[in-house]
């Protein structure tokens, strides 16, 4: 069961080093590209967490650690408690990425119901809660629909539907409202905010300030794959002697 | 409006049983592409040079030529089909990323290993029974040894189907894999004794067909259905095995490893 203080997702010491070359296999850990450097994070059961930096901070790279996607040099990796190799904290994670990953062969409906079914659901559960998905991010219309044929507005929907879909306790959205409209991001993050106000934990990547302003409770600013600051919008407004967040992220991203 | 769920122990056994639901799903909504076609071409063999070469070429080995050429033909059927059909499912996987929804899902490798083969075995299996039971209607071939046939069509099947897996993660392209399976597969199957008798092949020929894997499977397959075989039947079923349990080993060390899957 759940344990109580427990913190939602703990990095500790994540370092992770792509390797460039061919071959590079072979010495892993010991060229390449550091994309995050022995990072230490800890997101508290419930919050709306914000993770900010520029492009290639390693945000993407972090997030892919913590949902199993990338083979991690060293460090480790927490959700709830226990190590991202257990099925149970994978379970857990429910993940929006940047870039839109649907499988071509599968419809609205299918999109969803497969994922549940990856992620534990049973049949039935999976059909009724998908349903509950349709009509939740309004993709009725498109229920039978194929993924290549769904709008771009769409095919977000979808992903964040998707990521949803399973119950997670900690939801990880990667620039979720890319290239939205605003009025697609008015409605996903009124739903966002209506789960976590229900106590889901939300980790968010943004390159939208005003928007991880408004949303996060805390936030943290990584640069060269490091933590270089970490408080709420207003704490880092303090700290920086800072109008609002954009400033903030100007001036911690000139002195990192 | 949302209450969190699997605080229970998960097995990853349904996710398995998903996956290997989708890959056949994909199977079945492009029958036509997937089943209809490649049973269709091989019926075309068997039309055209079973039953207009039968007049001239009376029997192979005391079989008649119609027949003759039945198990090799639905044995290079489904051994192209399983092994393409998961090479491709694999790499639009990869190309279109939706492999990431199934590598942060809650399975052990092992479990995606077995969701992703089961769809090349699926397919292998629709086109093999399907020819199968064309070729009895026309040709009257009929099952001398159903054991040996089942058990050389399951082998084949993880052989070629874990094989197109591990393409299908390595290929960087649409063309690595499709370069394997003209390149590689199909001349084999042609040159193993599909359309004669090895024995009927000039030295050095002979001896040389002996170092084709699919040799061996056509081999074991004309066993199971005509009981005829140039070799014998449990030296075709050690050498299918022999080459089915590392090709499967291989798919599996790349889930577990995440080599090629993640970066």
């Amino acid at each position: 069961m759940y344990q109580d203080d427990v913190p939602a997702l703990e990095l500790r010491g994540l370092t992770k080093r792509y390797d460039d070359t061919r071959a590079g296999w072979r010495r892993q850990g010991t060229g390449g590209t550091l994309a995050v450097d022995n990072l230490d994070l800890e997101v508290h059961d419930g919050a709306f967490f914000g993770l900010l930096g520029p492009n290639g901070a390693g945000k993407t790279t972090a997030i892919s650690a913590i949902c199993n996607l990338i083979r991690v040099t060293a460090g480790e990796v927490l959700v709830f408690g226990e190590p991202i190799t257990s099925l149970r904290a994978r379970s857990w994670i429910g993940l929006a990425e940047q870039d839109v990953n649907l499988d071509r062969f599968l419809t609205v409906r299918e999109t969803l119901i497969y994922h549940g079914g990856y992620f534990g659901m049973g049949k039935e559960e999976a059909e009724s809660r998908a349903e509950e998905m349709i009509d939740a991010f309004d993709l009725r219309a498109k229920r039978d629909v194929r993924a290549p044929k769904l709008s771009g507005g769409q095919r977000r929907r979808l992903l964040l539907a998707r990521a949803l879909m399973h119950r997670p306790r900690l939801v990880i959205l990667d620039e979720p409202t890319a290239g939205v409209d605003f009025e697609l991001r008015q409605e996903l993050w009124s739903y966002i905010r209506r789960l976590h106000a229900e106590g889901t934990t939300i980790l968010l990547t943004t390159h939208y300030l005003e928007e991880a302003e408004a949303l996060c409770e805390e936030i943290a600013l990584i640069r060269g794959g490091k933590l270089i600051a970490r408080d709420s919008a207003d704490g880092l407004r303090e700290r920086y002697e800072a109008a609002n967040l954009s400033d903030v992220y100007v001036k911690a991203m000139r002195s990192a | 409006m949302e209450a969190h769920g699997h605080t229970e122990q998960l097995s990853g056994a349904q996710g398995m049983a998903w996956l290997a639901k989708r890959e056949t799903l994909r199977v079945s909504k492009l029958w036509t592409q997937t089943v209809l076609a490649p049973v269709v071409s091989s019926l075309l063999f068997i039309l055209v040079f079973g039953l207009s070469l039968s007049g001239r070429v009376r029997n192979v080995s005391g079989v008649e030529y119609d027949q003759f050429i039945v198990p090799g033909l639905i044995a290079m059927a489904m051994v192209q089909a399983a092994f393409s059909n998961n090479s491709s499912t694999m790499f639009q996987a990869r190309f279109d990323r939706y492999i990431n929804d199934i590598l942060s899902s809650p399975m052990h490798p092992w479990q995606m290993t077995i969701g992703f083969v089961v769809g090349g075995i699926y397919r292998g299996l629709l086109i093999g029974v399907g020819l199968l039971a064309l070729a009895i209607v026309l040709t009257g071939i009929s099952i001398a040894h159903p054991a040996a046939l089942i058990a050389v069509m399951a082998l084949c099947l993880v052989l070629f189907a874990a094989f197109g897996t591990v393409v299908g993660i390595y290929a960087q392209s649409w063309d690595s894999s499709s370069f394997i399976a003209n390149i590689v597969i199909l001349p084999l199957a042609f040159v193993g004794g599909t359309f004669y008798s090895v024995e009927l092949l000039p030295s050095p020929w002979e001896e040389l067909s002996h170092f084709n894997p699919i040799f061996y499977m056509v081999q074991a397959m004309r066993f199971g259905l005509l009981g005829e075989s140039d070799v014998s039947i449990w030296l075709s079923l050690g050498v299918t095995a022999a080459l089915a349990v590392p090709a499967y080993v291989w798919a599996q060390w790349l889930f577990t490893t995440g080599r090629k899957l993640k970066a």
